[in-house]
């Protein structure tokens, strides 16, 4: 069963006067444990899909399932759940709460909803995310304090701390220099591999779309490719 | 809520200090503005009744009048046995009593005159008026002298006496023939207030031989009681006790058809109307006397009120505002906060602790710093009850959170998508 499914996703904006068809009916299925990129110019409607997949926004029409659960008429009290449960982001402007150092930050989504866990293996996880991100020395500072990279690899710890089964990362290298940016990806992969959590992310540098092992490609709102990499070579997907 | 929150409100409060102080201050501005107001008009009741109550030698007072063929008044209690047994009755105490006769006279000094209230106390026995009159020059000692006269420092300045000048007064006798009396000044007192200004003080039996009165006579009798607050009580059981022992008692009421400002002025207009035979008494307290001075702090009340709610009305627009231009700087944060799983309620909550906890603390701000300038300063009186302070606070934190609630709402009410989506 895939963990996430589109069914004829649409998404219209009301922009002024005039109505913005940003997504214009896009199904696709993407199973548990995939690298997935989602590729296309800007305006192609990738920020849009992220967002719809990670229920901070709602199709206009079609479906969203995560998980083999049909997301739409659940109330936001029930989204925020879903989200907090399931779901990590990573935005391209790092988003880190200014206020709170490295380690707070990667603890904020921990203190949220009715799961708690105990201090020890709490400070054990953050810890073992701190290192695995490269941030040890780091860990007091305030996201202020830090560089382009280095915040993003706070905003990836971040989004795995509840340990979710899905990542979402809207270009999360558009706002790094290219080498940071492979790093990241890189870093991304390795905990894919290692915690096998879905990440899926948009870009549009063709260079990082490469890394990707399911590549969804998007023009003007609708899916213009959708193939996965395999050891048999790349296989168009239904 | 857990603890982050309220945390991340707090950083966020002192990462803007500029901001939060000067907006903390607009909210402390105001209630400092209605505390002061507050403050004085609440020390000011209580100082006058107390001025007063000192200057007329009591809370509580029994006068007597009676009222002659010709139709004129005389003030005077001719035997005052069956007011002491009636006070007994009430078995309510009372710090001490004053026999007391005072008549306006005009001062005469070397061609220099000035118009006073002669006040015929016991003046060595008074250690009431020993506490209250501060004097600069002469001694208590002298005052057991009869025809001892304690003038004010403005009026002994004014007739240019010292002690040991002889000084003439002129006045009506109780029945209205003119008298003269001379007196020796034996002391000059520090002026307390302008009411202590308008009174002098002689010995009341020296008094009361000129005023045409006989030994054991008086005027008045004054009963200072342990606690202002008790004389509605004591004058109540001291009138039903008169009453009950067959006193004549003029009727005490807060009003007449005659539209009369206060209940003492109803109490003497009332008595003008009757007839009666004997001495007929009536009983009042410091309050009726003073219930026009009670109005002015009503009204001053009342004013603070409005000035408190206009003042708010600007402070609201202001939060309100700056409220907006919060979430506007923040609404990446909040968008973010919602995608990773904060519940509406505690975004709205988050942004209230901001307004509550910076707020709140300004609020204490300006509560205590007119109470802390007034205080410094020692010689001013401020006087804030404590329910009203409750209820300032109360008014002004609803008012603050309520200014800071719509544009919380607001933001909480915003999808994590929008929210994210809003270019700063």
């Amino acid at each position: 069963m895939p963990i996430i499914e589109l069914k004829e996703v649409r998404k219209v904006y009301p922009l002024g006067k005039v109505e913005v068809h940003a997504v214009k009916g896009v199904s696709f299925a993407i199973e548990r444990g995939e690298f997935i990129s989602i590729a296309g110019p800007s305006g192609s409607g990738k920020t849009t899909i992220l967002n719809m997949i990670g229920l901070i926004d709602s199709p206009s029409s079609g479906e969203v399932e995560i998980d083999g659960k049909t997301t739409s008429g659940l109330s936001d009290k029930e989204l925020t759940r879903f989200r907090h449960e399931i779901l990590g982001f990573i935005f391209q402007s790092f988003n880190l709460i200014p206020v709170l150092n490295v380690w707070e930050n990667i603890e904020f989504p921990l203190l949220l909803g009715k799961t708690r866990i105990s201090p020890q293996e709490k400070k054990g996880w953050i810890d073992w995310l701190i290192e695995e991100v490269g941030l040890t020395e780091w860990k007091t500072h305030k996201p202020n304090e830090l560089s382009g990279g280095q915040r993003q690899r706070v905003a990836i710890a971040r989004a795995l701390v509840t340990k979710p089964q899905i990542v979402l990362a809207d270009e999360p290298t558009a706002n790094l220099d290219s080498a940071t940016g492979e790093q990241i990806i890189e870093l991304m992969k390795k905990i894919n591999r290692e915690l096998d959590t879905t990440f899926i992310f948009s870009t549009h540098d063709a260079k990082i779309v490469e890394i990707a092992d399911h590549i969804i490609r998007l023009r003007d709102g609708l899916v213009t490719e959708n193939q996965r990499r395999t050891e048999e070579g790349i296989i168009p997907c239904p | 809520m857990n603890t982050i929150l309220p945390k991340i409100a707090l950083r966020n409060l002192a990462r803007q200090k500029k901001r939060s102080f000067l907006l903390g201050g607009a909210i402390a501005f105001g209630i400092m503005i209605v505390t002061l107001i507050n403050g004085f008009a609440g020390a000011f009741i209580e100082n006058v009744s107390e001025n007063f109550a000192y200057l007329m030698a009591g809370h509580v007072f029994i006068q007597g009048s009676e009222k002659t063929d010709s139709g004129r008044r005389l003030h005077v209690i001719r035997d005052g046995s069956l007011i002491v047994e009636a006070v007994e009755k009430t078995a309510l105490p009372y710090s001490f009593a004053t026999k007391s006769s005072e008549v306006a006279a005009m001062i005469i000094f070397e061609g220099k005159s000035i118009r006073q209230n002669l006040t015929g106390l016991d003046i060595a026995n008074s250690t009431f008026l020993k506490e209250r009159l501060v004097l600069k020059q002469g001694s208590w000692e002298q005052s057991m002298a009869p025809d001892a006269l304690i003038l004010s420092e403005k009026v002994a300045g004014k007739l240019n006496v010292l002690p040991g000048d002889r000084v003439t007064a002129s006045f009506q006798t109780i029945t209205g023939q003119n008298n003269v009396a001379d007196f020796t000044v034996v002391a000059i007192s520090v002026d307390a207030s302008i009411i202590g200004s308008v009174m002098t003080y002689v010995n009341l039996d020296y008094l009361n031989a000129f005023l045409g009165m006989k030994p054991g006579e008086y005027m008045s009798l004054g009963f200072m009681l342990p606690n202002l607050k008790d004389a509605s009580e004591f004058s109540t059981a001291l009138y039903e006790s008169m009453k009950n022992l067959g006193m004549g008692l003029f009727e005490r009421s807060a009003q007449d058809d005659s539209g009369s400002a206060t209940p003492f002025q109803a109490l003497m207009r009332n008595q003008n109307k009757e007839t009666w035979e004997g001495v007929k008494y009536r009983v009042f307290t410091i309050d009726d006397v003073l219930s026009q001075a009670k109005q002015i702090v009503l009204a001053l009340d009342s004013s603070s009120l409005i000035i408190l709610l206009v003042l708010f009305a600007i402070v609201m627009i202001g939060i309100t505002n700056t409220f907006r231009m919060v979430m506007y700087e923040r609404i990446r944060e909040i968008g973010t906060m919602r995608a990773v799983g904060v519940q509406r309620r505690e975004v709205r909550s988050i942004l209230l602790a901001l307004v509550a906890m910076g707020g709140l603390s300004l609020i204490d701000f300006g509560m205590d710093s007119p109470a802390f300038l007034i205080m410094k300063n020692g010689h001013l009186s401020f006087f804030l009850p404590p329910a009203r302070a409750l209820f300032n606070i109360l008014v002004i934190s609803l008012l603050t959170i309520l200014a800071a609630y719509f544009p919380a709402r607001a933001a909480a009410k915003m999808t994590p998508a929008d929210a994210l989506r809003t270019m700063k």
